[in-house]
């Protein structure tokens, strides 16, 4: 058990029309920093590798680097916390800014693949407000399970005002719903942060795993 | 389909055979040989022991082969360790359905597992269907086929139970004849070594005499061909499923937050609900709507309270509340159209819930019901009873029967609360197939199970 690789990945992604930040995998610091400048500041910093499951508690995400002093730091901070790892590059991303939902799949050995859906952060991990499918799913099926949340008033901006693009999450949900019945290689899948607001649903951080 | 009309021939043989039949009472071999027995005008019945000479006066047969008329059903309950020679003796006797109730299988891990595979190998090669290992059996109400070692048989009904669990079939059927519920068919599966959960499901989808089909899971083979088979059966009638093992869910540590997160429940949970299964809780659950769904038709949400009684109307409420279950307003002036004659009059509290006051003779409630299921927006009905010194149950009763009559689309559950008092008019109720509860929590959650989900 592995995780994809950031170039596989993408292309799946791309295969699949699946949205998702400005991204990319580097090496050098200059080509990331020219990167960085080209989708502008603020950017995120973050390892990307087959072995790492839990990339933030090992010192592997720098978030909201506002310039090149802050990219430079960062970019040393993640090397040195990260020395002697099995890393493929790190990534430059756009930050997103919008709410945080989080999909995700897990291929059942009864069932198959099993489609998830809740809202970001402490929702999921300590509410496990999460609803669930088992693929293959339509948008009518996909927008019912976006809206059996105990938190959906949330996406319809509760308090706040701000209601989110409920059509794109759905879109999001049918494609892995294709994606995870073809490709049967892929055992799971966490698309966790999709950063979601009214006009787009992109993901913000992802990994496949195979 | 060859295995529809292979389970056609193990629910109605002409002739069954039991090795391992007994006259020694509390055994597994006593327990199948005096069921079968019970019926034996029906069809032929043969022992099978080499040890004993007779048992309830019929000769006995060393083996099956010894037999020499043909043999449609063969049950066996010998130690595992010679369920292979018998199953040899099944093949050579061409008989048509097998039905292992012996443990020592799959369920004892490696051993086991191969044991029951080489039986299976044998039988499949041979066209031969079997129920089992590890079984109680299986029950046909309609043909009187008792192929169990139960200590009851069932009343004739329209429900059947498919059983993960023997035990809990056999106190389930023993519970169900004491509320006069009856059964089509009852079947414990075993480890479904050859027939599997979803083979009887099929099987009863086009079984006449069953209207309502009630499981027991643990855990499914095969999850996705079930749930295939379960979307077509419940196209044409309602499956209530009761799955245990909710509390070790997503336990295992996994690689992924989906995997840790989507335990086995949910993911049961959500199978259940694509394919129109009603997923309940309780065993109380499971035969509280089994008797709503037999006697009521389905409808859409949006039910109304017809009570006597403020509390208990509150009570439902808050339950319909945790249900899901919306309760549609209705206008002061809609319910006055039908109630013309100003029977309701000032007392009654014009809203749904519709309060017709304590002291409520059956006439308000005469009007009352028909007021709320004349409206569009009321697509069922709770009625309520609580018992006052002016109350008349029975009356009420007759009353409800009437207005059934009149909205027969549009379901009604009744909760007359009570003992001694409210005893004949629930069984004049339950007589013309309109179901009571002895608790607003169990009417609201039979009246739940009524509503079809958005999957079906």
């Amino acid at each position: 058990m592995e995780i994809l690789s950031f170039e596989e990945t993408k292309k799946l992604l791309t295969k699949y029309k699946i949205p998702h930040c400005e991204t990319e995998i580097f090496n050098f610091e200059d080509k990331a920093l020219a990167f960085a400048k080209k989708i502008g500041f603020p950017v995120v910093l973050k390892i990307h590798s087959r072995t790492i499951f839990h990339k933030s508690e090992i010192g592997g995400v720098k978030a909201n680097i506002k310039d090149e002093k802050e990219f430079s730091e960062a970019w040393n901070q993640i090397n040195e916390s990260t020395k002697g790892r099995n890393i493929e590059g790190i990534l430059v991303q756009e930050m997103l800014s919008g709410k945080e939902i989080a999909m995700g799949m897990k291929r059942d050995e009864q069932f198959g693949p099993v489609l998830m859906f809740g809202l970001g952060g402490i929702f999921i991990e300590v509410l496990k407000d999460v609803s669930f499918r088992i693929a293959p799913i339509n948008k009518t099926e996909a927008t019912k399970m976006i809206k059996e949340i105990d938190g959906y008033k949330i996406l319809e901006g509760y308090r706040t005002g701000e209601d989110v693009n409920i059509s794109k999450i759905a879109d999001i949900l049918v494609s892995l719903s294709k994606m995870s019945t073809k490709e049967e290689y892929i055992i799971g899948m966490d698309l966790n942060p999709v950063i979601v607001n009214k006009d787009y649903a992109k993901l913000a951080d992802f990994r496949i795993i195979i | 389909m060859a295995i529809l009309k292979a389970l056609e021939n193990i629910f109605d043989p002409k002739s069954v055979a039991i090795v391992g039949a007994s006259e020694e009472k509390g055994t597994v071999g006593f327990g199948l040989a005096s069921n079968l027995a019970k019926e034996s005008k029906k069809r032929n019945i043969y022992f099978v022991n080499p040890f004993d000479k007779k048992i309830f006066g019929e000769q006995t047969y060393n083996k099956l082969t010894d037999i020499k008329e043909k043999i449609d059903l063969v049950i066996i309950a010998v130690p595992a360790k010679i369920v292979l020679q018998i199953i040899k003796d099944c093949i050579a006797k061409k008989v048509r359905g097998v039905i292992i109730v012996s443990s020592g299988f799959g369920e004892l891990g490696e051993e086991g597992k191969k044991r029951e595979n080489e039986i299976v190998k044998l039988l499949q090669t041979a066209k031969i269907p079997l129920v089992g290992p590890n079984c109680l059996g299986i029950l046909n109400s309609k043909t009187g086929l008792n192929a169990s070692f139960a200590p009851i048989s069932p009343l004739k009904g329209n429900i059947a139970f498919l059983s993960q669990s023997g035990a809990l079939l056999n106190s389930l059927m023993d519970a169900m004849n004491a509320q006069g519920i009856g059964f089509s068919k009852l079947v414990s599966y075993g480890n479904e070594a050859d027939l599997n959960l979803s083979d009887f499901l099929l099987y009863l989808k086009d079984d006449k005499d069953t209207k309502v089909i009630c499981l027991y899971v643990e855990a499914i083979k095969d999850g996705r061909k079930f749930m295939e088979i379960a979307k077509e059966v419940t196209a044409k009638k309602p499956i209530i499923v009761i799955k245990s093992g909710r509390s070790s869910a997503g336990q295992k540590a996994a690689a992924t937050h989906t995997g840790s997160i989507a335990g086995d429940y949910q993911i049961y949970e959500a199978a259940f609900k694509q394919s129109g299964v009603i997923l309940v809780e309780t065993l109380e659950d499971l035969f509280d709507s089994a008797k709503a769904l037999l006697m009521q038709p389905r409808c859409q949400n949006g039910i109304g309270i017809v009570t006597n009684g403020g509390g208990a109307g509150v009570l439902a409420v808050d339950y319909c509340d945790l249900e899901k279950i919306t309760l549609p307003d209705i206008a002061e002036k809609d319910i006055d159209k039908i109630d013309k004659r100003g029977i309701l009059g000032a007392v009654a509290i014009k809203r749904n819930p519709l309060d017709l006051i304590g002291d409520a003779l059956p006439n308000r409630y005469n009007v009352g019901i028909d007021a709320f299921l004349s409206q569009e927006k009321i697509n069922g009905l709770i009625i309520i009873e609580t018992t006052q010194i002016m109350t008349e149950p029975l009356e009420n009763a007759k009353i409800i029967i009437e207005m059934k009559k009149k909205y027969p689309k549009k379901p009604i559950v009744c909760c007359f609360l009570g003992g001694e008092l409210v005893r004949d008019a629930i069984k004049l109720l339950e007589s013309n197939n309109i179901p009571n509860y002895s608790d607003l929590r169990r009417a609201v959650r039979s009246i739940k199970n009524l509503i079809k989900n958005e999957h079906e």
